[in-house]
């Protein structure tokens, strides 16, 4: 059975759901727990949700590339997307939050500290804030990031389970 | 809505129903919460059962027992209200499935907001 999957989603919010079963049903095959099937699916998705949020989608053939490997003793989830100059800012987010998760010994302990913060924001404030962080704690993986040639974002969340 | 009526309320995937009863306003989830911005469904359910429960003196029951999935910012309404319970008067108490793996890391780190007179609980059941 195939080791990897790769999904070429379109950058439109109702096609994560799509993807989600995708994944789900790929991770399932490979006779992952439920417990692991369905940390590994909210990676998936919490990851495109912010590619269809950040990733700048020019051309009509641009999509989000999303790519599952499971290998011997860990998973690897990578999203792909264009961005372009004006996703500046996002990048420079995703480095100051991935390393601010790096920065505390226990996941938990940053996404306790997270929810404390985001709580207490005004009621109407759209930001949520928690994703990459409950990749972190719920999906107890490893994040990383990097910007490739042709400005593609590539984010990766790596995972043992 | 008059006392012990049920109400409905359906957004894309997800379902909450409000039931109220002698003693508590249930809130129960079911479904999948997977907008964009679910905040702008999900908020004014909740605001207007606190207001509703503080005026009956009623507790507010957050049932997600029956929910299968939630995007994290579909976390964010929940927890602001539930920082605005712990720092006024609403009672108000988080129900999950404690079998459930997702559902015990995501909502057993909702404790932080618990008070010490139990007005704001969380129960794994």
């Amino acid at each position: 059975m195939e080791r990897s999957l790769k999904v070429l989603v379109e950058p439109a919010w109702d096609e994560i759901e799509k993807a989600r079963n995708t994944s789900s049903d790929f991770l399932n095959a490979h006779g992952l727990s439920n417990d692991a099937v369905h940390a590994l699916t909210m990676v998936v998705s919490e990851l495109i949700e912010n590619s269809v949020k950040y990733g700048k989608f020019a051309a009509p053939e641009s999509k989000v590339v999303v790519t599952i490997d499971i290998e011997e003793s860990m998973i690897s989830v990578e999203v792909v997307n264009p961005v372009d100059e004006t996703a500046y800012k996002h990048l420079k987010n995703l480095d100051r939050t991935i390393q601010w998760i790096r920065g505390h010994q226990d996941p938990f302990e940053a996404y306790i500290e997270r929810l404390r913060e985001v709580s207490k924001r005004p009621l109407d404030d759209k930001e949520s804030g928690l994703g990459l962080v409950r990749i972190s704690y719920e999906g107890r993986s490893i994040l990383d990031f990097f910007l490739g040639e042709n400005d593609l974002l590539s984010v990766s969340a790596i995972s043992h389970y | 809505m008059t006392a012990r009526e049920k109400e409905t309320f359906v957004g894309n995937l997800l379902k909450i129903e409000l039931e109220e009863k002698k003693d508590t306003i249930n809130i129960s989830w079911s479904g999948k919460s997977v907008d964009r911005e679910p905040g702008k469904f999900i908020t004014p359910i909740l605001v207007n059962a606190i207001r509703r429960s503080s005026g009956l003196n009623k507790k507010i029951i957050l049932d997600f027992r029956k929910l299968d999935y939630m995007n994290s910012s579909s976390i964010t309404p929940v927890i602001k209200i539930l920082e605005r319970a712990k720092r006024g008067r609403t009672q108000i108490g988080v129900v999950y499935k404690k079998s459930l793996k997702w559902q015990d890391l995501s909502f057993s780190a909702l404790e932080i907001f618990k008070t010490k007179d139990g007005r704001v609980e969380i129960k794994g059941l």
